[in-house]
């Protein structure tokens, strides 16, 4: 029992960085554009939330960081592939490799070292008293509390706001929505920066709150996880953030499973995740293709007002 | 424009390195003077330059001969480790093998592995149209950690004290060199299966039917080709070459399984794949070009530049490419430009 309920806790902590990288992605491609390059937003979020929390001994502040690191970086994108109509699957690749050797890079100096500040658990009053999931659901941090709000607030903006129903148009017939004057381009720009923040977020919540250390390549391909669950989650963001957690879940086995013992070697235990990531992937491709449900309509195609 | 723009993309990419080793503190002039001398300035150099080319040249290959399809195999790192994992089992346990047949039989098992991991990708885009692109990249991870699994596991060294790897291979096992160097022949293979991919791309039949299916799905299918049944085929014999890559680094370099046997060779195949413009015989230039920026970063080391500093100029070259591509394109734009490397199946869809 004890073993299941701690396999939950650290399913949560494992799936919130995964929510928000996905979160992000799902905010770019509703406005039609692709972004492969979600794992290096992630490790240059993390690399930078790392630098800043040691220097200012104040993690908040590297989290802030990692924010504008990662919108920073997704900005080289919009501009690549929104203003100048580069092929998207290949900006974000090159972006995915800028940011792993930026982060490389920028980080040389930094492994093995201690961040100063840090980010605590909060038990929520009472709540966290309950028997049996108080502990489990109400003693986190601030950033695994604000991400089901997060991602009801995504939903809500989607299909209940003007602005969603631009984006949702960007995504969908860009044409038609540049028409009838909705800002196709600054849309565009504005959800594809807002996402890399999302997924800047995302890699200093490995570095700064979760592992608390910087390493070369430690996000370890969840940026491309967090893509995969955009996919699963049919673009709708509380289904993501269930899968997120659920991929959560499967992460944490693989360190539960090893700390009690199990004579499975951690390695193979370890791709647990991605196996079972490409066995859902491939399920859920085949029955979105029969529904066509969720997929923007011109997701990954530029939009050229003179090709209208 | 064909040469030009690329020329000018690697310029502007250096320039750019320059700048960021500056900000870092350090001389860029001097930097790059040690990167010359470190790569094709002294005689060491060059023969370090040439072993780094040929994993680079068979990944390039990987990339653009899926491309001609209109594939992206990203998953070039994870062949190459699982062909140098397959070789490396032949390798430890085909003992019984005759001497001179160890290495042929290791390579094949290198190329027969990287083309079934490429396969697991193939026949999912090829029947429900799954994007390649994600799940050639996890099978990346897969095979990274079913590597660490054996040399951490079954086929650890025991006198390695937990470092990650194998037992040594037979002498029988090792690739020999080009004589009077320390280079071993895989550049000269390399080379020879880049010519051999351009003539069965460019010249043949079958390489003309591959370029109309990746080129317009429609066409080809009103002229009755099948498009699933290629698709599998090219992104096999595309992973069988990075399968290659690895069984070639094993046999000529490391001489065991060892972690870090690719140093992101895979991710650096596309890039490779793109500065040539998906061109064959031009992943050869490019990948010469990128081998020496590595290899001069590893002589930037010693003067206390990060190594990383390749990675970051290889991708600054591609985003300026990009770039100069996009602004020539709008310069004229009374047509849509031909895009070799957008063909009509590339897309995120279809």
């Amino acid at each position: 029992m004890t073993f299941w309920l701690n396999s939950v806790s650290v399913g949560i902590v494992l799936g919130t960085p995964l929510a928000y990288a996905a979160l992000g992605e799902l905010i770019a491609e509703r406005a039609g554009v692709m972004n492969l390059g979600v794992e290096g937003m992630m490790l240059i979020g993390a690399v930078v939330g790392f630098i800043v929390t040691v220097r200012t001994q104040n993690a908040f502040l590297g989290m802030a960081g990692a924010v504008v690191a990662g919108a920073a970086l997704a900005s080289v994108h919009a501009v690549m592939t929104v203003g100048l109509r580069v092929n998207q699957i290949v900006m974000g690749l090159t972006l995915t490799i800028l940011g792993a050797g930026l982060s490389a890079y920028l980080g040389a100096g930094y492994a093995g070292r201690r961040p100063g500040g840090e980010i605590n658990a909060i038990p929520i009053p009472v709540l966290s008293q309950l028997p049996v999931i108080g502990s489990v659901l109400f003693n986190h941090d601030v950033f695994v509390y604000a991400v089901p709000f997060i991602a009801i607030g995504i939903w809500l903006l989607i299909y209940r706001t003007r602005f969603g129903l631009w984006l949702r148009a960007a995504g969908e017939q860009p044409g038609a929505a540049d028409a009838s004057g909705v800002p196709v381009f600054l849309i565009r720009y504005l959800a594809v920066i807002v996402g890399g923040g999302f997924a800047g977020l995302a890699g200093a919540y490995f570095s700064v709150v979760y592992t608390r250390s910087w390493a070369e390549g430690m996000t370890g391909g969840r940026g491309w996880i967090a893509i995969a669950l955009v996919i699963f989650g049919t673009w709708n963001p509380i289904v993501v953030l269930v899968g997120a957690l659920i991929f959560g879940f499967v992460d944490g086995l693989n360190f539960q499973l090893q700390s009690v013992g199990v004579p499975v070697s951690s390695h193979l235990l370890a791709m647990m995740p991605y196996v079972f990531t490409l066995v859902v992937l491939i399920i859920t491709w085949t029955r979105l293709r029969r529904r066509r449900v969720g997929m923007p309509e011109a997701l990954g195609l530029p939009y050229e007002r003179e090709a209208r | 424009m064909r040469i030009a723009v690329p020329v000018a993309a690697v310029v502007a990419g250096l320039v750019a390195g320059g700048v960021i080793l500056a900000l870092g503190g350090h001389d860029p002039i001097d930097a790059y003077n040690s990167m010359w001398e470190g790569s094709l300035g002294s005689s060491d150099g060059i023969e370090a330059t040439l072993i780094k080319a040929c994993p680079l040249v068979l990944t390039g290959l990987a990339v653009a001969t899926a491309l001609r399809i209109g594939l992206w195999n990203i998953g070039g790192e994870g062949q190459l480790i699982i062909g140098a994992t397959a070789a490396t089992g032949v390798g430890l346990y085909a003992t019984s093998l005759p001497g001179p047949l160890v290495l042929p039989a290791m390579i094949f098992a290198g190329c027969l592995a990287g083309a079934m991991w490429a396969t697991i990708a193939a026949i999912p885009r090829a029947l429900i149209g799954l994007n390649e692109i994600i799940v050639t990249l996890f099978l990346n991870y897969i095979a990274i950690l079913l590597m660490d699994h054996l040399i951490f596991g079954p086929w650890a060294d025991p006198k390695a004290f937990g470092f990650a790897y194998s037992r040594s291979l037979p002498d029988a096992a090792v690739l020999p060199v080009i004589p009077g160097s320390y280079v071993h022949v895989g550049i000269v293979i390399a080379v020879l299966v880049a010519v051999t991919c351009w003539w069965l791309m460019e010249r043949t039949p079958w390489g003309f039917s591959v370029r109309v299916a990746g080129g317009n799905a429609r066409t080809a299918e009103y002229l009755g080709l099948h498009i699933s049944r290629r698709m599998v085929i090219v992104l096999a014999l595309s992973g069988a070459i990075a399968g290659l890559a690895g069984a070639i680094e094993l046999t000529g370099v490391t001489n065991r399984l060892q972690d870090g046997i690719s140093v992101n060779y895979g991710y650096s195949g596309v890039l490779i794949a793109f500065l040539a413009r998906g061109r064959l015989l031009g992943v050869v230039v490019a990948a010469f070009l990128f081998a020496t920026l590595v290899v001069g970063s590893y002589a930037l080391q010693t003067t206390g530049v990060a190594q990383p500093i390749a990675t970051i100029i290889e991708a600054l070259i591609i985003v300026f490419l990009l770039a100069g591509d996009a602004a020539l394109a709008f310069r004229v734009h009374m047509t849509r430009p031909p895009h070799a490397l957008e063909p009509a199946t590339a897309g995120v869809r279809s």
